[in-house]
């Protein structure tokens, strides 16, 4: 583990009040949720997945706002592409 | 087609976080509010933007928006006067904008732009899309930069 990760580790779990391995396992919990996240994301975008399946694994927050991402990026894209 | 935009600070902001600034000069007229260029002042002007080709605006009258900041009030002003391209990455302004009728557009669109327009290749386009997701402050999912990219 590199100095830095090892000082932001030390800093997070005195400011919190909690152990290195709390922080460790805090940490581990959020990049999981965020790549189960990339995962339904990724199978309900390429039709894998139906949404209302990808609603209830990742909420209807995350699924709409990935619906309006979406949009932006397929009108900026079409624009870039035809002006 | 001749293109004019006017920027708010996240496309500057973000292009920059990628080496990439210079793809601005894509369009024919790039306009930046004095707002903005003060809002990115107080945070370090970006290194390239001192060989960036652009007219330094005084905007007229905004809108009341509470919602957005004065950059983006500012942007939004010039857009609506002179008929210019939004550009910015932040949704509240693109949704305010586009209730307004102005074309809006974020940074993904000034990629691909510049590959349309033969500035970068397909593949410079690509790797630039995934750094913006990657390597930026910009917030977009890494599945629908991946749709954006099956797109070029």
């Amino acid at each position: 583990m590199s100095t830095e990760l090892s000082d932001r580790v030390r800093e997070i779990a005195g400011a919190r009040g909690v152990s290195e391995s709390e922080v460790f396992e805090q940490a581990l919990e959020r990049g999981l949720e965020d790549l189960w996240e990339d995962l339904v994301l990724t199978r309900y975008l390429a039709g894998k997945i139906d949404r209302e399946t990808a609603v209830e694994r990742v909420g209807r927050s995350t699924v709409e706002r990935a619906d309006q991402e979406v949009r932006i990026v397929e009108d900026d894209v079409d624009w870039g592409l035809n002006a | 087609m001749r293109v004019a935009a006017v920027s708010d600070t996240g496309p500057l902001i973000h292009l920059a976080e990628i080496e990439s600034l210079e793809l601005l000069s894509v369009f024919d007229h790039l306009c930046i509010p004095q707002t903005v260029y003060e809002e990115l002042q107080r945070g370090g002007l970006p290194d390239r933007l001192a060989s960036l080709d652009f007219e330094l605006v005084e905007a007229g009258p905004e809108q009341a928006t509470s919602s957005l900041d004065a950059g983006e009030r500012a942007a939004i002003a010039v857009a609506n006067e002179r008929d210019f391209v939004l550009l910015t990455d932040d949704l509240a302004a693109r949704e305010t904008a586009a209730d307004t009728g102005i074309e809006v557009h974020g940074s993904i669109g000034v990629i691909a732009l510049a590959y349309s327009r033969e500035c970068i290749s397909k593949s410079d386009a690509t790797s630039l899309m995934r750094a913006l997701q990657n390597e930026t402050s910009l917030f977009v999912t890494d599945a629908v930069v991946e749709r954006g990219i099956r797109m070029l």
